[in-house]
């Protein structure tokens, strides 16, 4: 509150300083033409968003299928027959060469190699090496770009799910959709940019919690908002029991005039951003309809995405959903998919977890490329970090489990910009530290950023004393990805 | 006198509220035009310093006067003052151009040219008395003393700044940049040259050749500057050029000079190893071998080079901002490609609010739209002729519109554009080739369309150039697996009497069936469902939904309850974990389920000891069977009770054993089921007091992790029929 009071009364600074003061005004008015947004348009008193993308943009939206709980990249996409036949022997020192562990497996006193339970086959152009996993996946080789090389710095999930989404491990930072929200604003006026939908597979599980779509300190507009599963996808959107669409306008202009007359009275900037949130709930109360029916789906969408699409809250679903968001000019839409905690199981769960992810992961790709809106929109697929390519516990014959590991992990991003139909970087034949081309967190969130149009460096907001970015102070674009 | 002070102090503050906001906004979003005002800079900064000098004098010469200022006094003042900083500026220039490296030629120009300044503002003095009242001659005097000024500095820029300083579309700043390597790159052209013109030729050009050197060529660099060759052929350690480029950065000698943009490890790497290699300007990129250390740096640097940025240029202006937000609703957006861009990205949402004439309202901004987006709008033929006048436009997008393609010959005078999106359309092949006739054409999305695979080959086969997407195709041999059906309410398994149970599937046409009998339904076996199920006491229903062309589902597996009788009062007799308590004894006749998301809201929970409650109905009702509820999650330790002992009676001082149930420990890891019933038959009769004891298990077997501990009970419900 005392923030708020401070901010309001912060904001007879700039504006009111260049709109009062009687000679700057026809100065002030040419500069409002000149730099637009920055001026006088953006919400933000504080920064200087473009609200515009800087340069043309390669993608203009971001569609993030986060696979969460860290999917293992030896049993995926880092194919290591190095490690079947070393299968149970252990992991050499100058391999490992003094990697911290997680709590689970420090107290192992072996660290046998386990190579992976799936085969693999060489798919597409750039012959990118598949698990027999993801049969529908490898059918898309061509159009993906598989990033083998990501690291990352923190070894448990919250963390580095953390990390992977706000740039820091301490989730006090705006997220990535949040940042995206704020340097390029809404393309619908009618829904929020920033989107976020939740499910649950049935391997081992981790949570998600909503600080990972946080604004953060960022305006609240820029939060992400989640679209559930249920009858209601957008909670309180729905007009209450009794009340029709007129009575609701009605209500809604009523209110404005009031809030109106406390903005005359008071000059808080907020009571404007209210009368401009409350008059977007009532567009969203007919385009969020709009997008969830999905009764109207045809054939070859369902068969596309596979017949769990048309149950709501599955992966398939929020895959259909996300398409229908992101074609209706949502900005950032992010998924996540929980399950992929393998410490045990693995071939179990994994073969489960990919049951559900596979067939639809691939589809929102083809879909999007079909409607001719691949080239403009990213997809990301990946987990927070890799697994470890010795065994966590017993080696079953047919069953084994993997740890966590943040020194090497696949990844792959497709459409928007990203060179399609190849692999980037190497890892060793242990499938454990990297060899060549690394790509950091931070490097990813600059590349992203850099393919939405944004460098960077430059997009940052002041906040405490000091300007932030999503890569903080590192990252750099990682050009053997794009196109 | 005070008018001309008034116009000066207001533009002074115009100015001054413009230096604010260049406090704070990013002055590089400016359009070039503006920005070429800045290279004043260099010219005007000298102003305000002599200027600000001459303040001293002047000040103390008003002072020693008590405001009794002569005008011509002061004047003749300014003269000697400039006449002074003249003649002190070129001596000073001599001292400077002894040190060399500059262009001869400019450098001649500004040495005559500023010796003539000197003089001339010198002469100025003499002038001004003897032609004192002869106004047009002395103008005309100072007007050439001006140029001569002017013409001198212009030389003075162009030594200090480089030539073509002051041209208005001057190359951006570049940085390094790297070509593509072909088979005939030069590791010099393609690598060494690019860094050296970034960072070093700055200096060593032919207009500016500090310590002689000039690296416009290579034939230059070999014949070297002043202190001697650049390198060494094969010996990095004795090339003077690799020598400066180690030393420390304070070290005068050090290069590229302390200011001046450094090179990159990868790049003092990278001419390290040419000047090892030999410094042959003839070998090329892909002759050295894939371990060649040159090559790998070379590599290095090609992949990490900065990406440019390619910002297609439009011929036309942009439109008016005013008109752009004018014409901008929450239904229509109209958004630039980029700040600055020019091009504009027209997108309708919200099928509702769309009307035929939007698109016809925004003509006046035609010129400018490169996309249009009516994706799922409910748009019609008539479109088409809108678009047409859109004479920019290089992509459209009508997925999901009600055009049936036979007005998209209209297209063919746009002459931009590249792609449309017609998926989800009426559109066949027939109307396909009208779009043939767009010369700029290159992708066609028909996804779902009436455009067949056999359309398809064809139009590939006869317009190659343009790619025909048909996007998914079903594989009419696949046959994916149905979900199962499930109730229409899956948090609602407690049902009222008269309640119905209703199964649904998603997908249209498909067909459920179910059986009753806990055995497993097929195609053939299990009873079709045609209508909502009506139940009694406990049912347990399996079900699986079928269909044509797809393979059957996995059964689902639903238990519903009837309401059971309600107990009055009831009393828990032991005491449950602490961290467990739900809402007491009340929690066992709630209707409520534990759910995954309120599992234990709901659930009574005990492992110290036994579950046992005493339940009293105040009229004795008959009842036959008693189900418990609980939760079967080994991972959690949550198993059946081993087994589960009933007393009733009138009063808890009589009641007899009147049912058990013996479940024992499990064999193996059971499924997880939060929801298993648990069904006790007892002696029929009324009861007024029925006490319940389920008896955890003691000690888990072998199987379990936590073998030995003892295994926990927890309860959700309880069911008295």
């Amino acid at each position: 509150m005392e923030n708020q009071e401070k901010q309001f009364r912060l904001n007879v600074t700039r504006r009111h300083f260049l709109t009062k003061a009687g000679l700057g005004f026809g100065s002030a008015a040419l500069g409002s033409l000149l730099f637009k947004d920055q001026l006088f348009g953006a919400n933000d008193a504080s920064s200087l968003p473009l609200g515009l993308a800087q340069y043309a943009p390669k993608a203009k939206r971001i569609i993030y299928l986060f696979q969460n709980g860290a999917p293992s990249q030896l049993e995926t996409f880092d194919y290591k027959p190095l490690l079947n036949k070393m299968h149970g022997e252990e992991l050499p020192a100058s391999i490992r060469m003094g990697q911290r562990l997680t709590g689970m497996t420090a107290n192992q006193d072996k660290f046998p190699l386990i190579g992976s339970t799936f085969g693999f086959s060489q798919y597409g152009q750039s012959g990118a090496w598949i698990s027999s996993l993801f049969p529908n996946m490898a059918s898309i080789a061509d159009d993906i770009c598989i990033v083998k090389t990501m690291n990352t710095e923190a070894i448990n999930h919250d963390p580095a799910l953390t990390f992977f989404q706000t740039g820091s491990q301490q989730g006090n930072r705006p997220s990535m959709g949040a940042w995206m929200s704020y340097g390029l604003g809404s393309e619908n006026a009618n829904l929020p940019a920033y989107t976020v939908l939740l499910s649950r597979g049935r391997g081992n599980g981790q949570g998600v919690y909503s600080k990972l779509w946080s604004n953060g300190f960022l305006d609240s507009v820029h939060q992400g908002v989640v679209f559930s599963s249920g009858e209601n996808p957008v909670l309180y959107l729905n007009n209450p029991e009794g009340q029709d669409k007129k009575s609701r306008r009605d209500m809604l202009d009523e209110l404005a005039k009031f809030n109106s007359e406390a903005f005359e009275n008071f000059g808080d900037p907020e009571i404007n951003t209210r009368i401009k949130q409350y008059e977007m709930s009532y567009r969203m109360q007919s385009a969020v309809p709009e997008l969830t029916d999905l009764s109207k789906e045809s054939d070859n969408t369902i068969k596309m995405y596979g017949p769990d699409c048309l149950v709501p809250g599955t992966y398939a679903a929020n895959c259909l959903l996300a398409r229908k968001l992101s074609e209706s000019g949502v900005r950032f839409v992010q998924l996540y998919h929980q399950g992929w905690d393998t410490h045990g199981n693995l071939a179990n769960d994994m073969t489960m977890q990919a049951e559900d992810v596979d067939r639809a992961s691939a589809a929102l790709v083809k879909d999007l490329k079909q409607r001719g809106l691949l080239d403009e929109t990213l997809v990301i697929w990946g987990g927070e970090f890799g697994r470890t390519n010795y065994c966590q516990g017993k080696i079953d014959k047919d069953n084994y489990g993997r740890d966590h590991h943040p020194k090497c992990f696949s990844i792959w991003m497709a459409g928007g910009g990203i060179k399609p139909g190849t692999v980037y970087g190497e890892t060793d034949e242990f499938g454990y530290n990297i060899t060549r081309d690394p790509v950091s967190v931070h490097d990813f969130h600059a590349t992203v950023l850099h393919l939405m149009g944004i460098n960077h460096e430059q997009l940052t907001y002041k906040h405490l004393g000091r300007r932030y970015r999503l890569t903080d102070v590192a990252g750099q674009v990682v050009n053997g990805i794009i196109a | 006198m005070s008018r001309h002070l008034s116009v000066l102090s207001n533009l002074i503050i115009v100015l001054q509220v413009f230096l604010v906001v260049f406090c704070f906004v990013d002055v590089s979003v400016l359009p070039h035009s503006i920005l070429f005002i800045g290279k004043l800079h260099p010219v005007v900064l000298h102003l305000p310093i002599t200027l600000i000098i001459l303040l001293i004098p002047f000040s103390l010469y008003v002072q020693k006067r008590n405001e009794q200022v002569d005008i011509n006094a002061l004047f003749e003042l300014t003269l000697h003052y400039v006449a002074l900083i003249a003649t002190l500026t070129a001596l000073a220039g001599f001292l400077l151009a002894a040190g060399g490296g500059y262009d001869a030629e400019a450098l001649r120009f500004h040495k005559w040219l500023g010796v003539t300044i000197a003089f001339v503002s010198h002469a100025l003095i003499y002038l001004r008395k003897a032609l004192a009242s002869r106004f047009m001659v002395w103008n005309t005097a100072l007007a050439c003393a001006l140029i001569v000024t002017i013409a001198g500095s212009h030389y003075g820029g162009t030594l200090t700044h480089g030539e073509g300083f002051f041209a208005f579309n001057d190359k951006k700043e570049s940085g390094v940049v790297i070509p593509t390597f072909t088979k005939k790159t030069t590791v010099f052209a393609g690598a060494v040259q690019p860094v050296l013109m970034a960072k070093c030729a700055y200096c060593h050009n032919d207009q500016k050749m500090k310590g002689g050197l000039n690296m416009k060529d290579i034939a230059s660099m070999i014949k070297g500057g002043k202190n001697g060759a650049m390198w060494v052929s094969g010996d990095p350690e004795k090339s003077m050029m690799v020598q400066r480029m180690l030393l420390d950065l304070d070290d005068k000698n050090h290069m590229p000079p302390k200011g001046k943009t450094q090179l990159s490890s990868a790049e003092m790497h990278l001419f390290a190893e040419w000047i090892r290699a030999g410094a042959n300007a003839k070998t090329t990129y892909h002759s050295l071998a894939q371990t060649d250390t040159l090559r790998k740096i070379i590599t290095k640097i090609i992949e990490t080079r900065p990406v440019l940025k390619e910002e297609k240029v439009y011929a036309f202006a942009s439109a008016s901002n005013s008109k752009i937000q004018e014409l901008n609703t929450p239904f229509r957006r109209i958004l630039p490609v980029a700040a600055n861009s020019p091009a504009l990205v027209v997108k309708f949402y919200l099928k509702e609010k769309y009307d035929a004439n939007m698109l016809k309202e925004i003509s006046s901004i035609k010129t400018q739209i490169v996309e249009v987006n009516l994706s799922n709008m409910p748009a019609d033929d008539n479109v088409i002729s809108a678009l047409t006048s859109f004479e920019n436009i290089e992509r459209i997008n009508l997925n999901g519109t009600a055009i049936t393609g036979k007005t998209l010959g209209e297209l063919n005078a746009n002459k931009h554009l590249e792609q449309i999106s017609l998926a989800a359309t009426q559109v066949d092949k027939s109307t396909m080739e009208a779009l043939t006739k767009i010369p700029s054409l290159k992708k066609v999305f028909l996804w779902n369309s009436k455009v067949t695979i056999g359309d398809a080959a064809e139009l590939k086969k006869k317009y190659p150039a343009i790619v025909w997407d048909l996007g998914y195709v079903p594989d009419a041999a696949e046959r994916l697996k149905l979900t199962p059906p499930f109730p229409v309410d899956v948090e609602k398994i407690i049902l009222d009497k008269g309640d119905n149970i209703v199964l649904k599937h998603p997908l249209p046409g498909v067909q459920i069936r179910y059986t009753l009998d806990g055995t497993e339904p097929d195609s053939v076996n299990g009873k079709l469902y045609t209508e909502p199920l009506s139940l009694s006491g406990m049912v347990h229903i399996i079900a699986i939904a079928t269909s044509e062309g797809w393979a059957n589902s996995n059964s689902s597996n639903n238990t519903f309850f009837e309401k059971g009788l309600h107990f009055d009062s009831a009393r828990l007799i032991t005491p449950p974990s602490d961290r467990y308590k739900a809402k007491g004894a009340r929690s066992l006749n709630d209707g409520k389920k534990g759910f995954p998301e309120n599992l234990f809201m709901n659930l009574l929970g005990y492992q110290d000891n036994p579950f046992k409650a005493g339940f009293y109905f105040n009229q004795g009702k008959p009842i036959s069977q008693i189900i418990l509820s609980v939760m079967q999650n080994s991972g959690a330790f949550a198993l059946p009770p081993e087994r589960i002992i009933i007393k009733g009676g009138d009063s808890p001082a009589n009641a007899k054993v009147i049912g058990t149930l013996n479940i024992g420990i499990p064999k193996k890891d059971p499924e997880v089921n939060i929801n298993l019933p648990l069904a006790v038959s007892i002696t029929k009769g009324n009861y007024r007091y029925i006490e319940i004891e389920a008896d955890n298990i003691t000690k888990l077997p072998k199987w379990h992790n936590g073998k030995g501990q003892k295994g926990w009970v927890f309860l959700d419900e309880v069911f008295f029929y």
